[in-house]
């Protein structure tokens, strides 16, 4: 790149070269002013020139960090200060709060010094195809669904699964390229082989009764006679005559179940034969009355039921043993059955009974779905009177391990075992019963659409040969030029290489003369291209000559901009429009790069953006860091977890889509919620699946991210709130403050152990020493801010802590309820009163927010650090959409116009 | 760009081919049994990630030595006492981040240490073993992992606790049944069509590096370094298929357990793993082995309900964290103390056990909370004349690379330095 067209002249280029001198930068980091003169006063007696000891001098030491040494030795001084070793205890020590300054400072300078001496220049590095754009890529371009679990991830804690440096490739990955290629392929021929194959199963749930009953029934009986048995023993047992011995039996069975066992040295007790056990039983008679035998009453109850003879209720594990007949419906698709795309439908009412936040069922795969996570949630807003009909798409594999051939419905919540089981439990002490039936299923279907109508995917559209042994008579030049158009559409537009489809060719007829079919060799050669460096990396080769321009042309820049906005390669139009270039509109042109940029956006595949980027950026992956106790917190099952997940890429989608203000994410009188989670809100009248834009009701803390149970929970360990992460994310993600890395080797503070004590006192002891002053004067109040939030993201007014005793019991007696005051300040800055001051307080920061979006989004979509030379470039996204109202999309034009983003 | 410098900087990586031995000295070598004398010396990385319990695992440094009291967090290992050494005192100094528990543990490098990249490593101790004493055996390492638990266990950046010559981070079985299959799988097809397939495989490497080549004279500088990781991998592939094309014909192994069931987790998932890792060394299918063992999944399966990485800053809390972290170490000593079982139990062709040619190293990066100093380091083991049953307190600072370059030297492996090494640690050496 030429200097003329850099956001920032740069005197000095960083050089990655090995071997080359030490590199420096031109405008380095500096540590505070006052620094070198505290260092003088304090440590220079041991560590200056009049001590030729010294193996760490701090004179020499320059306030500029400008090389990775000296990085290091600043890094020593601040290890050294952190873990309290310098200055040594009987030193005179520094004044804390100068010391907090110090630390302070240094930290953050460290941060800048890192970044810039890992400043990759503002080239983007050759990216190979992320794993989840591996995945979008072979949808695209063959129209199937591969599980792309078995490749290593690619994100690094904290950056974004798009930086160039983080994607790795080796040896391992290639056979693993080269497999599912292969899998891919051969998953796309069979899906074509079935078009307008048509097929449908129905399960009938009402046949189950028999089993249902017939289990219950057996429960009943054993029961009866276990029961009946026993009774007999110790009839005869109690009897005056049988005193002595029992006496005499009773010394070595105290118990009554050792009492039962001992029933043959009882006269007159029966024999278990009597009661209908087989022999040798007897030990697992009296076992059988410890049973529950909550399925007695509940059964009577089920039966109560209307419609019965056309459909059946879901029932709640807990009841007993024998009545999971009930708990789930399975349907089991053919093995023969070809791969497509399905749609499963369920025809559902809800009971008058029925709680709110039972009116859900949830759909999975899994022959046997106890403990199985569901796939989703569905809102049942049938009734009995008027049922209907929920629609699930579902995708069939080829490659099948009977798993993904087992579909299940069931009760919200029945899955986790532990948590239905305890519902039973409280609604059998309230009711007697236990819990309400709550869902009839008329029917659970799946059909299989013929798929004649839809679209051939490009990549076998491009082959345009039969997809069959029929194509084992073409000569030659056939196969090689299908697969010359194949190679064309796989790497997004550029054709193959001199030589490539003759080496393709070669491998291909090689397979058939040892003997392979023509559909064999033929996977085995597209497997091939699937695992060739043009299709797994994005490459942007440079112009042949050095013109000095390096934009790039249009098919790359088309590239960039849709494997930005969907996760996945040009469509046809986009490709179309990239060539154009040639005559000079095309992407070229500003106009027509934000008409496309536009296209993109309000296609429903910019998900492939929203849901990668909000979950990166957000760190969201602490969500998946705990799981959350469903005694302690019954509500927050894994379907609210889902939903409160979505939300907040509903809440940024929905944003994207009418181009709202960035700010609303910092506060709104509005959430984007499904009914589901708007139960968990409190906010009434939303029913049904789909995530949609509605008003907060007065005196309900929600709208905005402050809001949200997710962004609650990931600032939780899973049981409580965590402050501490809480403060960090706010200043990280909203506030554009973060705080640097958590130092090691800190001292910890260990003495408040097994004290009883409010999450304030406790945190205040983070004041204490400076090394943790330094970093925690700013986190903890913003962290505490938002204490008002349990662990899942539920509004509390009080908090308690119940400390343990000596053994690691809980001691009720020392717990401590206090109520939770919100009245802090930001370190530095205003101070704020109750949760909604403090909201009031960030959204008054939406400059700053913006800054922390833009520079996230360029980081996301430049795939590399967003560094000092950046620095313009953010500057320019962020006044572009403050010029808009902070428009959300006004950042992405402004990001997709820029020079970077348009260059190498 | 100039097609000379484009070749040199790609056949610098053609010299990655490993020099093998002739087919018939193969024959010698085909088992275990068929021993060669003396016998090979092997070396086993431990890794577990969040560290340990400060106060409960650090024997006393006031009482170094063979007299010192064993520790709780120790206390399993009571009977193996005179048979490890523990080392306290050794950290690398580079290491700055508190979350990273095995991304440097074996290889000491600065994160920071490229200037112009925002992560960088260099190779790790076991892979400088495996490039001496790799070449006899089916697998030149076994780098073992626990696949997704390493995620939640502290372990940071990695594929598993190795990297290779270039810094970059080297995979392997994730789960018992992945390492059971590459252990012991057996090919039962015709030797003709092995070839055959051999041969197609060669002609699919060979057509991707022609591939890469073609497009790394169409890409910048920056970017055809980026490539030269496709390009290197292909290399390693090459070099295995070389291997591969030796071992024609000589059967895995007949493993003495049964194939794991899958989806075993946490204790009884490092249990298998140890077994399996043993039979490795029995078998004589790999000298070198490193784990990189999962502590999110251990604690789960001890039935603690604090996740792990909320275990580790125990400090200031006591009770149920603190307790989760003991348990957690006594667990993990428990493991280790099956395996030395183990070890001692395999008896070698020439009477000996195979505890008397192993080295053992059990530890971490972190010492615990986000400490990265004194990282907890156990050796144990005969293999590599290091003194046994001792407490060695060095002094503070003493690079961990010191102990790394011990026990390569002990292994009889002669570099000159490792990593940030500064000499060898003489006291650990058996005189």
């Amino acid at each position: 790149m030429t200097a003329s067209r850099r956001w920032l002249p740069i005197a000095a280029v960083v050089s990655a070269a090995w071997g080359a001198a030490a590199p420096s930068i031109a405008d380095p980091p500096r540590v505070a002013e006052a620094t070198p003169s505290v260092l003088a006063h304090h440590c220079l007696d041991c560590h200056g020139p009049d001590e030729p000891q010294a193996s760490f001098r701090v004179d020499t030491l320059t306030r500029a960090i400008d090389t990775v040494e000296m990085a290091e030795r600043w890094q020593k001084v601040l290890n050294a200060m952190n873990s309290g070793e310098m200055p040594p205890a009987d030193a005179p020590q520094l004044d804390p709060a100068r010391k907090i300054e110090l630390l302070d400072d240094l930290s953050h300078a460290m941060v800048a010094a890192r970044k810039s001496l890992a400043d990759q220049g503002d080239d983007t590095l050759l990216r190979r195809l992320n794993r989840r754009e591996y995945r979008n890529t072979l949808r695209q371009l063959l129209g199937v669904e591969i599980d792309v679990n078995e490749l290593p991830a690619d994100t690094r804690s904290g950056g974004f699964d798009t930086s160039g440096t983080n994607l790795f490739m080796s040896g391992d990955q290639f056979d693993q390229y080269r497999a599912l290629g292969r899998e891919a392929v051969h998953e796309s021929f069979a899906k074509a082989a079935a078009v307008g194959a048509a097929k449908t199963l129905r399960v009938e749930p009402e046949a189950n009764h028999a089993a249902f009953l017939a289990a219950n029934q057996k429960s009943h009986d054993e029961h009866r006679r276990a029961k009946g048995w026993v009774d007999a023993v110790f009839a005869a047992a109690n009897k005056p005559e049988n005193a002595e011995t029992l006496a005499e039996i009773r010394k070595r069975a105290p118990a009554d179940w050792q009492l039962i066992h001992q029933w043959e040295r009882i006269p007159g007790a029966p024999s278990p034969q009597d009661f209908g056990w087989p022999e040798g039983h007897d030990a697992q008679v009296p076992w059988e009355l410890n049973v529950n035998t909550e399925f007695i009453e509940y059964e009577k109850r089920y039966l109560e039921q209307p419609r019965l003879d056309t459909g059946a209720y879901l029932t709640l594990p807990g009841a007993n043993r024998s009545s999971y007949a009930n708990n789930w419906f399975v349907l089991r698709i053919p093995d023969d059955w070809p791969p497509g795309e399905y749609v499963v439908r369920v025809r559902a009412g809800a009971t008058p009974q029925a709680p709110a936040d039972r009116r859900f069922i949830e759909f999975g795969q899994a022959p046997w779905p106890q403990d199985v996570p569901a796939m989703s949630t569905h809102a049942v807003l049938g009734t009995l009177d008027a049922p209907a009909v929920i629609e699930i798409p579902y995708v069939v594999p080829a490659k099948h391990d009977g798993r993904s051939r087992g579909l299940f419905i069931r009760e919200r919540g029945a899955g986790q075992l532990p948590r239905a089981v305890a519902r039973f439990k409280q609604d059998q002490k309230a009711n007697g019963v236990g819990p309400e039936l709550a869902v009839w299923i008329d029917w659970f279907e799946i059909e299989r659409l013929p798929d004649t109508a839809r679209a051939v995917p490009p990549g076998l559209r491009a082959l345009d040969i039969p997809f069959d042994e029929r194509g084992a008579s073409l000569p030659p030049a056939a196969i090689k030029a299908a697969l010359g158009r194949f190679v064309l559409e796989a790497y997004r537009g550029v054709s193959a290489p001199r030589g490539y489809l003759d080496r393709l060719l070669a491998s291909y007829a090689a397979r058939r003369r040892g003997g392979v079919t023509h559909m064999q060799a033929l996977e085995e050669a597209l497997a091939s291209v699937l695992a060739s460096p043009r299709f797994l990396y994005r490459a942007e080769p440079e112009r042949s000559g050095d013109d000095g321009d390096d934009a790039l042309d249009g098919q790359k820049l088309a590239c960039r901009l849709s494997y930005l906005l969907w996760g996945e390669p040009p469509d046809a139009t986009l490709r179309q429009k990239a060539k154009r270039d040639s005559q000079g509109a095309g992407l070229g042109d500003p106009a027509t790069l934000d008409e496309e940029c536009r296209r993109l956006l309000d296609d429903p595949r910019a998900c492939g953006f929203v849901v990668p980027f909000v979950s990166q950026w957000l760190s969201m992956e602490r969500l998946d860091f705990f799981q959350f106790d469903p005694r302690r917190f019954p509500r927050f099952d894994l379907a609210a977890k889902e939903a409160a997940r979505r939300e907040v890429y509903e809440t940024f989608a929905d944003l994207l889509r009418t181009n709202g203000r960035l700010g609303n994410l910092l506060q709104a009188d509005s959430v984007v919620v499904d009914g589901l989670l708007a139960e968990y809100y409190g906010i009434e009248g939303v029913a049904g699946d789909e995530f949609r834009r509605v008003p907060v009701p007065r005196g309900n803390p929600r709208g905005g991210l402050l809001g949200m149970a997710a962004i609650h929970a990931m600032g939780s360990d899973g049981e409580h709130s965590s402050p501490v992460e809480r403060g960090a994310w706010v200043l990280r993600k909203l506030l554009d403050d973060p705080p640097p890395p958590a130092p090691p080797n800190v001292p910890q503070v260990a003495r408040l152990a097994g004290k009883a004590l409010t999450t304030q006192e406790r945190l205040v002891a983070h004041q204490e020493e400076p090394q943790c002053a330094s970093c925690h004067r700013r986190i903890d109040p913003p962290g505490l801010a938002l204490e008002n939030f349990d662990a899942v993201g539920q509004w509390r007014t009080e908090d308690s802590y119940t400390p343990l005793d000596a053994n690691g019991w809980a001691n009720p007696s020392l717990k401590k309820t206090w109520p939770i005051e919100v009245n802090g300040s930001f370190h530095g800055g205003p101070s704020f009163i109750g949760f909604e001051g403090f909201r009031d307080a960030v959204a008054a920061r939406e400059q700053d927010f913006a800054r922390s979006f833009a520079k996230a989004l360029v980081e996301y979509a430049l795939g590399r650090p967003c560094g000092f030379r950046d620095e313009p470039l953010v500057e320019a996204i962020v006044n572009r959409a403050a010029a808009k109202n902070f428009a959300v999309r006004e950042f992405i034009h402004a990001l997709v116009q820029s020079e970077a983003f348009r260059s190498k | 760009m100039s097609t000379s410098l484009q070749r040199r900087q790609f056949l610098q990586t053609g010299t990655a081919i490993i020099a093998l031995p002739a087919l018939e000295s193969l024959g010698f070598r085909r088992f275990a049994a068929a021993a060669e004398q003396p016998r090979p010396k092997r070396l086993v990385f431990l890794g577990f990630g969040w560290g340990v319990t400060n106060d409960s695992w650090y024997p006393d440094t006031n009482k170094p030595g063979r007299d010192y009291p064993l520790p709780p967090g120790l206390r399993p290992l009571e009977r193996h006492k005179a048979d490890f050494t523990i080392v306290q005192g050794l950290w690398h100094r580079h290491t700055a981040n508190g979350h990273y528990g095995s991304t440097f543990w074996l290889t000491g490098a600065n994160e920071f240490g490229q200037p112009g990249q925002a992560f960088s490593n260099t190779v790790s101790v076991d892979q400088v073993a495996a490039s001496h004493v790799g070449a006899a055996t089916r697998f030149d390492s076994l780098c073992l992992d626990c696949g997704e638990a390493a995620g939640g266990s502290g372990h940071g950046p990695g594929l598993s606790l190795s990297w290779d010559a270039r810094g970059k981070p080297l995979g392997g079985p994730r789960n018992p049944v992945e390492a059971f299959h590459k252990l012991f799988a057996r090919d039962t097809t015709p030797l003709e069509e092995q070839q055959v397939r051999l041969a197609e495989r060669k002609s699919v490497l060979d057509d991707a590096l022609e591939n890469a080549r073609e497009l790394g004279r169409r890409l910048g500088k920056a970017d055809r370094e980026k490539l030269r990781e496709y390009f290197d991998g292909i290399r390693d592939l090459e070099a295995k298929l070389a291997r591969d094309a030796k071992w024609l014909g000589v059967d895995r192994p007949q493993p003495s357990i049964a194939e794991p069931k899958s989806g075993l987790a946490g204790v009884e998932e490092i249990r298998l793993m140890y077994e399996l890792l043993a039979l490795a060394l029995e078998t004589d299918s790999t000298r070198v082995i490193t784990y990189r063992q999962p502590v999110s999944t251990l604690v789960t399966s001890l039935g603690i309900k604090v996740e792990a990485h909320t275990m580790s800053h125990y400090h200031g809390h006591a009770g149920e964290k603190q307790e989760a972290s003991e348990r957690r170490d006594l667990a993990q000593s428990e493991l280790l103390a099956g395996l030395l079982d183990r070890l001692k139990a395999t008896k070698e062709p020439d009477g000996s056990t195979l505890f008397d040619h192993t080295t053992v190293a059990y530890g971490s990066n972190i010492r615990t909370g986000h400490s990265l100093d004194n990282c907890p380091t156990l050796v144990a083991g005969r293999g590599a004349g290091l003194r046994m049953g001792e407490q060695l307190v060095v002094p503070k600072g003493t690079p961990l690379c010191n102990a790394w370059l011990t026990i390569l030297k002990g292994a009889g492996i002669d570099v000159a330095s490792f990593g940030d090494s500064t000499g060898t640690l003489d006291a650990l050496v058996a005189s």
